[in-house]
This record gives structure tokens, C-alpha cells and sequence, in this order.
């Protein structure tokens, strides 16, 4: 299934500086795996050194946070999602 | 009501049409808090003076650090070692001597936000870590106060205002508080942009015109010089707006 997933800007800067990405998988955990595996450096930047997702990251379905099922929320055709970043400067 | 002084200084954004001397009337019995006085809050607050908010609150603990000064515009060199909040202060009743400013030298806690925030019309998010920022969103839910979050790393910056019980709060987006990163880097010009946005945002809020950044955030990307948009969606199992009746 593929799915558009939405990165945060400073995901995009790691993936060649595209916006928007078309990754496979029926859950966003596999999403992310697909992601991972074409741009190795947005998986160093979100997931900490037992694979868990940074808490300072998100992954909204359509627009509504999944959290606490960030990895294993089932995706359908259509369904969008945006990896976010929460940034801490001020 | 506003005095012949206010119709001068002010006369440029009173021909707005949206605005007007209604407008203006309604920043002048406004309060604002503005959180944190590094590159977001000095930014801000420095607009906030200068569009005639009749009363802002400027609450941070900290003191001026020379590496401070390529972004936190009201700290000069001669400030080094003061509190932030004063240093602030004393430059903005410079500029506008007709409104008044308080300072706070305090560290904003769970315990005391309420307080500190306690009758403001709305509060400007211009910390710098997760921590403070989270209870701040927290006890603007529960005060039922607009908070205009804004944040910055490097070139990249955020926007999005929160209006309690209506829009997804932090905590919708945030469930857990993540942990204190180390130094960031930041070009002065990013809290600039972001906290002048964020300015913009209390303008149309406290006048009552326009409309705002609810329910999504606003991104800036300042190597590509894109602004985008991601939208949000309340989650009515937050922990810490989730129950609340709207």
C-alpha cells in the first residue's frame, strides 16, 4: 500500500529536500522502516539507540496524533501521515 | 479611550480597515505574558510595545550572556550579568512610556504558572526548552488563556496558536514532555521571524479580526525559504485538554 508521508523540515533536509514521500506499508511502523531505509539519517535523527521513537518525535494520521501506537497504527489507502519534530528553541 | 497621543503614535495601523481605533482600544486594555525573554520573547515583545498592548508581563530567570546578544535584540553589551526580565523592561518603557510593562524574575514552575499567568488575555510562548513549555500549555488550558506557541532551531522555525478547549493543545501533538536537548544552534534572524508571527497572531486575536493558526502549525524553513503547514487534529484523549468542556 503506499502512502504519502509528510516530513517536518528538518526531516527534509535528509531526504534531498523533498517534502513529501511515497512509502510502502499496512502500518506506520512499516512506513517508517520503508522511509528508514531509503534515507538512513532520518532514522539517527528520530529513533533513539532501541529503535524507540524520540519523544521529541510524532507521527500524525491523518492530522490526529497516534501516540502511544506511533509504530503500529494500521494505515488504509489514502490515509496520510506527517512524521513531526518537536523543536525546543526559543 | 485613547488619547491624542495614542491617535498619533498609533495612526498608521488605525487606517487599517479590519482594525481601526476599535482595534486599537482593545490592544491598549489588553495583557499580554510574554514567556521567556531570550530570541522569541525579546522579538516579541518588542512588537508588542510598539503596536500599543497596554500591559505586558515579561517573566524569565535568567541573566544576559554575551552569546545571548546575536538574537535577544533588547540585551545590550552593557546588560551582561542583569536579569533578562529588567534589561527588557527598561528598554521598552523607553520606547513606549504610555503602557506598562512588568517584570518577573522568576522561573516559570508548575506550582507558580497559573499565577504568573493568572488574568492575562493571552500568553506568547518565547521559551526555550520542553519542559516550561508544556506547563505553560498546561496552565494556559486550565486558565483558559490563548497561547501562541512559537519555536526555533537553526534556520527552521514553528508557529501555531492554541485557544483552550477549542484547538489541540501541545499535549495533543506531545503526549510525553521529551527530554532537555543539548545547545542548539540558531541564527538570530529565525526567533525574529517566528516571534514576529507570533505577534501577528495576538494582533488579530486581541482586536477580534482575521483569522489565525488554530488547529495547525506553521513551519518555516529558512534554507529553502518555504512556509508550510501541517494540520492538527484535537485529541480528545489528551491528558491535558482532552476532558475539558468546550
Amino acid at each position: 500500500m503506499s502512502i504519502k508521508a509528510r516530513l517536518h523540515p528538518i526531516l527534509q533536509r535528509l531526504a534531498g529536500g523533498q517534502e513529501v514521500v511515497e512509502v510502502t506499508g499496512r502500518t506506520t511502523g512499516e512506513c517508517l522502516e520503508n522511509l528508514e531505509s531509503r534515507f538512513p539519517d532520518i532514522k539517527k535523527m528520530i529513533r533513539d539507540t532501541r529503535g524507540q521513537l524520540r519523544p521529541y518525535c510524532n507521527i500524525l494520521v491523518n492530522s490526529e496524533s497516534t501516540y502511544p501506537k506511533e509504530l503500529t497504527t494500521p494505515l488504509k489507502d489514502g490515509d496520510q501521515i506527517d512524521i513531526v519534530v518537536f523543536v525546543t528553541g526559543g | 479611550m485613547l488619547t491624542k497621543d495614542d491617535l498619533t503614535r498609533y495612526k498608521r495601523q488605525i487606517l487599517y480597515t479590519n482594525f481601526g481605533e476599535e482595534g486599537q482600544k482593545r490592544l491598549k486594555q489588553s495583557h499580554v505574558v510574554v514567556a521567556g525573554l531570550g530570541g522569541l520573547g525579546c522579538s516579541a515583545a518588542l512588537y508588542l510595545t510598539c503596536t500599543g498592548v497596554g500591559h505586558i508581563t515579561l517573566v524569565d530567570c535568567d541573566r544576559v550572556e554575551l552569546s545571548n546578544l546575536n538574537r535577544q535584540v533588547l540585551h545590550y553589551e552593557e546588560d551582561i550579568g542583569g536579569g533578562k526580565p529588567f534589561s527588557a523592561a527598561q528598554k521598552l518603557a523607553k520606547l513606549n512610556s504610555s503602557i506598562e510593562v512588568t517584570p518577573v524574575f522568576r522561573k516559570i514552575t508548575e506550582h507558580n504558572a497559573r499565577g504568573i499567568i493568572k488574568g492575562a488575555d493571552l500568553v506568547i510562548d518565547g521559551t526555550d526548552n520542553f519542559k516550561i513549555r508544556f506547563i505553560l500549555n498546561k496552565a494556559c488550558v486550565a486558565e483558559g488563556i490563548p497561547f501562541i506557541h512559537g519555536a526555533v532551531q537553526g534556520l527552521f522555525g514553528e508557529v501555531t496558536t492554541i485557544l483552550p478547549g477549542k484547538t489541540p493543545c501541545l499535549a495533543c501533538i506531545f503526549p510525553e514532555i521529551p527530554q532537555r536537548r543539548g545547545t542548539i544552534p540558531v541564527f538570530g534572524v529565525t526567533p525574529a521571524l517566528i516571534a514576529l508571527l507570533q505577534v501577528t497572531e495576538a494582533i488579530k486575536l486581541l482586536a477580534g479580526f482575521g483569522s489565525l493558526l488554530t488547529g495547525k502549525m506553521l513551519y518555516f524553513n529558512g534554507e529553502t525559504m518555504d512556509f508550510t503547514f501541517c494540520n492538527l487534529v484535537k485529541n480528545q484523549n489528551c491528558k491535558v485538554c482532552g476532558t475539558r468542556e468546550v
